[in-house]
């Protein structure tokens, strides 16, 4: 029997020794963390202690990162930082270490005779150059494409867009964010009709319950988690962890509820059903606030190339909708979900309970979805239709895994469709970022290209030509993975990679380029809150590494565009982020100062007579609002949010007598995605020194499989063989195998499917059909 | 005589009718007090990984604890109690009953802990409080001397204080965690050795920062790319 961490008598307790320690409280959790770990290092050292965000994931950690004779030698939380208040986690206390791995890149190698020559960073930069405009010469503009990342800094982002979006005039620019949280995006903007979070991670501090949706939060946001474990001790909010997997989060949470992979869907109609049913609707807010919409269904799953879909959206009424829901009572979900109607009713009862404020958070669960963008509407639907929203403590919250996935890729907007400010699609939205990038209004092409499945297979097709990679390791993290591999190896393919150690995407490129990393260069990150934070030039970058901005910078220059890439290079990263914060002028989207971003540990946009905005949408909190109600969806033109009626649909590929299990992918938290950095690092290597597959225990069992045995995954895309883990870290339910996706050597993606939601074109990593045996 | 077997027939009805209603009356009853056994589908316990949050319940009491400098543990006598590191400590106390099972003699002590005036020590925390046959693996020590001298070489502990990769970052886990998964049992309260006692027990998931790095099976080494350029 699985029993609750923290009882009602042992609260009781609490709480009573709670009172008797307001004071020291208030000073709760770990604010004085950093300055106890200061205590303990080693005396007359000559520490330089600089404030950044952290490396890694989109919780934006800030950390002071410790110089010593030009080496970042040591790293603390920053205790000022509203985000961690002086905590990190294993990562970010080792991530400094990630610069100094024996086999950085440090010059540039170019492939001759299939052999890779160093070269001066010059020549490597003029032949990309030369080989750009002949690519656009002979084939036309649409030939050349750049891949980027959650991990560019805002100015990297900023100039691939300028350069490709506005002086080569294509929209091949797409980012591995796509991979991530283009899902979150869509939510967003089909809910609200403006992207990110309303809410803040203050709303941890506040909110009485916890729902993690798909999200193992123990491992994966540590550092946010902690704050919650730490509201459990001081106020004793409950945690549940709603999952296909029995995780660290678990084992932690004080309620742990198992669905089968895609039922989600299902359960969030269910949990709207129940709210409905027993009169929990916040009926002033959905009437004021909201419309009800429907879209298309049976959308397909993007299997086919050039696969394309636009969704109808629909008007409908409230009795509509509820007729809609008449097919989601807990009963009848109970029967493709797994989980009880009362553990249905269970979570429903306190999103319905007034009294209760209620967080719910996700990240990879609902976004890696082939209906990403139905289950992020449906979560919105459950705080809509209750109006838990956009109050301190009431907060549907979609976290990011990289640190500047929402800062770079949604903000300065490095997705095919989109431009810093708005889409491309739109007359205005192509007329400003003209006027700012100083570029004719025709050289923005108005129709979007190739989001990232499409543009691999296009690079497969041979309609791509050219594509320069920056920050990312697609060769390890594109489902389907043998494919795109094979396509960027055909003949007349030119690839170009930027990074800083060797990885299986540098192992396929043409020319490779050494990067300035982090705080080798000057940038800044955007994390999961709307929270934008600079860092300096702390140390430097090794042998001839530049940073990915000064790389672009450098091939804009040589390819003609003199006149938009202006930038000075001891002042360029200051230029570049005032010709950037000019696109988000206005009270819904403003960004801080430089100024204010060097002072402080960041700043949340929009950011409006100098003060950050903690709460979209809320009339007392954000200056936006301008209808003289409580709340303001500005998004939306008439100022409501969407409910959307959004059906379930199994995924594209289910388990069958052929392929019996689930195959579900994901990450530990030794390791940062695909581990090129977080394997350099000793500490982290050897806690987590390769990759496994997870079996549930009576599978393992009755396969005769023991923790260490090789086990044989077989899947329609391929074969591999991986050892098992029974009753480690993770233990999948009956009949479903989990693989963690950090390991090059052993490449779980050639066996994942490329299906993705047809709305926001995010592949599904948790859910394909695989066979296993014992090997 | 139609008269008495009238009667004796309503008699009969009645006799029926009482076992009847008796009957289902009981079978109510019976059905009333049962209670139906509910199918809580627990969720699977993952051994390596519960542990850590087990005692977490205390974490506040043990961070606000005033620590008593005069009954502190040292990681000397931790180690000492040891035949080598890692297998069970002996019991170093008299020991009152030979026949008790541990949920009412040890673990009266060394479940939660607390000062005990006679042996003006802190009781040492189990982290598996489980396993209620404590004398399985601990066993006292009646004697100091020896049947015959041994040339058992005892494993070297892993030294505090030395186990961070950089300066001031969190030390790895140097030991196997197997039967210890419960960290705060011996990492914090008064009786946990004073140089791995946590200064911070409050925060509850450990191994957010703490990873294992032990050497005593197999040192790891570095990672090392199969393809190289050159």
């Amino acid at each position: 029997m699985y029993t609750s961490v923290t009882n009602r008598r042992s609260f009781i307790k609490k709480m009573a020794i709670m009172s008797a320690m307001t004071a020291a409280a208030t000073m709760f959790p770990g604010v004085m963390f950093a300055s106890e770990q200061e205590q303990k290092l080693p005396k007359g050292g000559n520490l330089d202690w600089k404030k950044a965000p952290c490396r890694f994931c989109g919780v934006g950690c800030g950390v002071l990162v410790g110089i010593e004779e030009g080496k970042a030698v040591a790293v603390k939380g920053d205790p000022k930082s509203s985000v961690n208040k002086g905590l990190c986690c294993v990562k970010g206390y080792h991530s400094v270490m990630a610069m100094y791995g024996k086999d950085r890149l440090t010059k540039a190698l170019v492939k001759k005779n299939g052999k890779y020559v160093e070269t001066s960073m010059k020549e490597a930069l003029d032949l990309i150059a030369s080989k750009m405009k002949e690519t656009i010469k002979d084939h036309g503009k649409d030939s050349v494409s750049i891949y980027g990342s959650g991990q560019w800094t805002i100015p990297d982002g900023y100039v691939a867009s300028k350069l490709f979006k506005g002086c080569i005039g294509t929209n091949n620019v797409e980012a591995n964010a796509r991979l991530c949280m283009a899902s979150a995006v869509t939510g967003f903007l089909t809910s609200f009709g403006i992207d990110e979070p309303m809410g803040c991670y203050e709303d941890i501090d506040h909110a009485d319950v916890f729902v993690l949706w798909g999200n193992n939060m123990a491992e994966m946001h540590p550092v946010l988690f902690s704050r919650m474990l730490d509201q459990r001790l001081k106020r004793g909010v409950k945690i549940i962890d709603f999952a296909t997997r029995t995780t660290r989060t678990s084992m932690a949470a004080d309620k742990s509820i198992l669905f089968l992979p895609q039922t989600d869907l299902a359960v969030a109609n269910a949990i709207c059903y129940e709210i409905i049913k027993n009169g929990w609707v916040n009926k002033s807010f959905v009437e004021k606030h909201c419309n009800i919409k429907k879209g298309i269904t049976n959308m397909g799953y993007g299997l086919e190339d050039k696969y394309k879909f636009t969704d109808k959206p629909e008007e409908i009424s409230f009795e509509q909708y509820k007729e809609f829901l008449e097919d989601y009572s807990p009963e009848k979900v109970e029967k493709i979900s797994g989980i009880s109607a009362k553990d249905i009713k269970y979570m429903a009862s306190y999103y319905g309970d007034p009294n209760k404020k209620i967080m719910s958070l996700w990240c990879m669960g609902p976004n890696q979805h082939t209906r990403g963008t139905w289950i992020n509407n449906l979560i919105y639907n459950i705080h809509l239709l209750t109006g838990k929203i956009s109050t301190p403590g009431n907060s549907p919250f979609s976290l990011t895994g990289q640190p500047s996935a929402c800062g770079t890729v949604r903000e300065v907007g490095t997705l095919t469709h989109k431009l810093p400010h708005g889409v491309v699609m739109n007359k205005k939205h192509r007329e400003l970022a003209a006027k700012i990038w100083d570029v004719p209004v025709e050289n923005i092409d108005p129709k979007p290209t190739y989001h990232t499945v499409e543009m691999f297979r296009a690079l497969d097709r041979g309609d791509i030509k050219f594509m320069w990679i920056q920050v990312t390791n697609p060769m390890v993290t594109m489902p389907k993975l043998k494919r795109y591999r094979d396509a960027t190896k055909k003949e007349g393919r030119f690839i170009v990679v930027s990074d800083i150690y060797p990885t299986p995407t540098t192992d396929i490129a043409d020319v490779i380029l050494p990067s300035a990393m982090w705080v080798e260069r000057e940038g800044m990150y955007g994390n999961s809150e709307r929270r934008t934070q600079y860092f300096e030039q702390m140390v430097n970058p090794p042998g001839e590494a530049m940073s990915d901005t000064w790389q672009l910078i450098e091939v804009a220059k040589r390819m003609g565009f003199e006149k938009q890439f202006y930038y000075k290079e001891e002042t360029h990263i200051e230029e570049i982020y005032n010709e950037y914060r000019r696109h988000h002028e206005g009270k819904k989207h403003a960004m801080a100062p430089l100024e204010v971003l060097k002072s402080q540990p960041g700043a949340q946009w929009p950011y409006v007579d100098g003060k950050s905005t903690q709460w979209r949408f809320n009339a007392k909190y954000d200056p936006a609002c301008s209808n003289g109600e409580e709340f303001h969806f500005y998004g939306k033109k008439d100022g409501k949010a969407i409910i959307w009626q959004r059906p379930y649909e199994p995924a594209p590929e289910e388990p069958d007598t052929e392929y019996p299990y689930w195959l579900c992918t994901g990450r530990v938290i030794e390791h940062w995605h695909t581990g090129s950095m977080t394997r350099r690092i000793p500490v982290l290597h050897k806690a987590m020194p390769h990759g496994y597959v997870e079996l549930n225990p009576n599978d393992a069992k009755r396969m005769q499989i023991k923790t260490g045995d090789n086990v044989r995954l077989t899947t329609r895309r391929g074969e591999m063989i991986l050892p098992a883990a029974v009753n480690e870290r993770g233990v999948p339910a009956p009949m479903q195998v989990f693989v963690p996706f950090f390991d090059e050597n052993m490449l779980i993606n050639d066996l994942t499917l490329d299906a993705f939601c047809p709305i926001s074109k995010q592949p599904d990593y948790k859910k394909c059909a695989v066979k296993a045996e014992k090997a | 005589m139609r008269k008495r077997l009238g009667i004796i027939s309503l008699f009969v009805i009645l006799f029926i009718a009482f076992i009847a209603i008796w009957n289902y009356s009981y079978q109510t009853g019976r059905e009333e007090a049962y209670i139906p056994i509910e199918n809580n589908r627990p969720i699977p316990i993952i051994p390596s990984e519960t542990g850590v949050f087990k005692r977490s319940g205390y974490a506040l009491e043990y961070a606000n604890m005033p620590i008593d400098k005069n009954h502190e543990r040292s990681l000397k006598t931790y180690y000492n109690n040891r035949a080598y590191h890692g297998a069970p400590p002996s019991i170093p106390h008299e020991v009152k009953k030979d026949r008790n099972m541990g949920e009412n003699s040890c673990l009266k002590c060394h479940e939660n802990g607390g000062y005990a005036e006679k042996l003006k020590a802190y009781a040492p925390v189990t982290p598996h409080p489980e396993m209620v046959n404590c004398r399985q693996c601990h066993v006292p020590q009646k004697t100091n001397s020896l049947f015959i001298g041994t040339n058992f070489p005892k494993l070297t502990a892993p030294k505090a204080g030395v186990n961070n990769a950089l300066k001031g970052s969190p030390p790895v886990i140097p030991h196997q965690i197997q039967m210890r998964e419960n960290c705060l049992s011996c990492h914090a309260g008064p009786s946990a050795p004073k140089e791995i006692r946590v200064s911070h027990p409050e925060r509850i998931n450990c191994r957010q920062c703490h990873v294992i790095n032990n050497k005593e099976i197999k040192d790891i080494g570095t990672f090392i790319r199969n393809n190289k350029y050159d």
